[in-house]
């Protein structure tokens, strides 16, 4: 049973000084499964935002339809079991980082005034932000406010956690810190369905890809097939007289005989690696830039 | 409506911890403190001007409050998008309006006591004892920051907050104007003209209705029919317009 079904979503916005109608979704359409991390990807533009926002009822499709856990509609019981951290959050910045989380607690759960202060705790010790906690949001750094944006998004235990960009921005390190945190989230039993413009990050981090280009979805599916897609060229690495050396090879019986040849030449093979990655899998298939 | 609790709490520790706020109250506190001077420069009417200038100083700092925060309230949380992140949780727009009002209403009631307490004050040292026309002067002074609250949150729910305030401030006016204008239509036999004042009356709410500010400094009667019917008049002013709100953000795309 998929944990979120979109089914044809339509979406068109009026824009401009005499109001034209601009269609952003054109029938987008994908499943998410339980217990898994999806990469919403895509190029600005792409219509990644406008799908979640139809997702979440924060805008209304012209037509389709979106369902949750079992066959669900977008309901008050249904959004006590999603998390959602938009994309750029602007937070309340007069609260400090416990009350933010408290404030979020409390809207979200029926949690005592106790239970709801342990659990705010906890989830500031696991992103990170203990030291912070008294500290106003006005004073936290834009890595800092990203972790309390998921911290926010966790609060009340969802099965959904929708992330829209939560890597923009950040640097390496914070973006380390909070691919660990949206594993753990994973690891925990909750479908992580995030979206992203860096496709590095999504490598890493994702098991299924939904890539939308010009509002329609291209690909869903596996990362390891759409990677796949890219052929069996491999690069070789390997020391000869005492200097490293690299050799690309096109397909897997090429890469064989060459590793044979190379042994009986007396050459070490440091390690071999598949040529392709998700940066290349995008040029290759014309997913680059969102709109059209 | 824990829900609707949790949101006025929340707008409630937003203003209490905004500077703008107290800057507001010390300059009232400092008109009404002022009034004590101002009497003295006449001979005989000079607990009618401290009455006056107090009441002035606390209904212009209502209004204030009602206004300058009010067209904020909701579309600060859009322009921010904060509004996004408290939508997406077990909470109807309605609730959102609601709560949102509530958290500001507090903090203009406890304003408005306040400063009360501070024209008390100065009304007790010039022996003159607040009764019951002082609470109803304070109580009118209330139903009309409940309505200027609720008409500048209409305008916020669709319009920035500059055209908010700007809209808001017109209804102000407008609203004070209506006794003078219906003077004139009565006495006016242009036909244009008395249908724009009945238009402008059925539109507009009056704002003059609220107004019992002399009846303590001349020592009136108060008629609690009066009271009444004017509570009734401003929570159907506040619950159409809170309503009308909740349907225009009900329907608008959001971020």
């Amino acid at each position: 049973m998929p944990i979120l079904k979109v089914a044809q979503l339509e979406k068109s916005y009026r824009m401009g000084f005499i109001p034209k109608l601009h269609k952003v979704l054109h029938g987008v359409t994908f499943e998410l499964p339980e217990r898994s991390i999806t990469g919403f990807l895509g190029g600005n533009g792409a219509g990644k935002t406008t799908t979640i926002k139809c997702l979440l009822g924060l805008a209304y499709p012209d037509s389709g339809s979106v369902r949750f856990f079992n066959n669900e509609e977008l309901s008050e019981d249904v959004k006590k079991r999603i998390g959602f951290l938009p994309e750029r959050p602007y937070f309340y910045e007069y609260l400090t980082g416990l009350e933010f989380l408290e404030f979020y607690g409390q809207l979200s759960t029926r949690l005592k005034r106790n239970d709801l202060r342990q659990k705010s705790e906890n989830l500031l010790k696991r992103v990170d932000l203990w030291h912070a906690r008294d500290k106003k949001l006005k004073e936290y750094s834009k890595g800092m406010l990203q972790k309390i944006g998921v911290a926010q998004a966790l609060i009340h235990d969802p099965e959904l956690v929708i992330l829209d960009e939560p890597m923009s921005g950040l640097d390496p390190d914070g973006r380390f810190y909070l691919a660990e945190v949206i594993r753990e989230t994973a690891r925990e039993g909750r479908c992580v369905f995030f979206s992203s413009h860096l496709l590095n990050d999504a490598e890493a981090l994702c098991e299924r890809l939904v890539i939308m280009k010009s509002g329609v979805v291209t690909y869903e599916g596996g990362l390891e097939p759409f990677l796949a897609k890219m052929g069996e060229a491999a690069i070789i690495r390997y020391l000869a007289n005492g200097h490293e050396e690299n050799r690309r090879v096109e397909t897997d019986a090429a890469l064989q005989a060459e590793i044979k040849k190379l042994l009986n030449e007396g050459a070490h093979i440091v390690d071999v690696k598949k040529d392709r990655n998700l940066e290349q899998a995008f040029i290759k298939h014309g997913l680059r830039g969102g709109g059209s | 409506m824990t829900q609707v609790l949790v949101i006025a709490r929340n707008t409630f520790r937003e203003i209490m911890r905004n500077r703008i706020l107290y800057g507001l109250i010390v300059v009232a506190v400092l008109l009404i403190a002022m009034s004590l001077a101002l009497g003295q420069l006449t001979f005989a009417e000079q607990s009618r001007i401290t009455v006056d200038f107090g009441f002035a100083a606390i209904h212009l700092s209502s209004v204030i409050l009602a206004i300058f925060v009010g067209s904020t309230l909701v579309s600060r949380e859009i322009e921010k998008k904060t509004i996004m992140t408290l939508l997406v949780r077990p909470i109807s727009r309605t609730q959102f309006v609601i709560g949102k009002s509530l958290g500001l209403l507090a903090v203009i009631l406890i304003s408005i006591a306040l400063l009360a307490m501070v024209l008390a004050g100065i009304l007790l040292l010039m022996n003159l004892r607040p009764n019951m026309a002082f609470f109803v002067g304070l109580y009118g002074i209330c139903l009309e920051a409940t309505v200027l609250l609720c008409v500048t949150l209409f305008f916020g729910t669709f319009a920035s907050s500059m055209l908010a305030v700007s809209f808001a401030l017109g209804v102000f006016l407008i609203g004070h104007w209506l006794e003078s204008l219906s003077y004139f239509a009565e006495r006016s036999h242009n036909k244009a003209f008395i249908l724009v004042e009945r238009i402008t009356r059925a539109i507009f709410p009056n704002l003059e209705y609220f107004n019992w500010r002399a009846l303590f400094i001349y020592g009136d009667p108060v008629r609690y029919g009066d009271v009444v019917w004017v509570t009734v008049y401003c929570l159907a002013w506040s619950a159409l317009l809170i309503s009308v709100s909740a349907m225009i953000l009900a329907k608008r795309d959001l971020g």
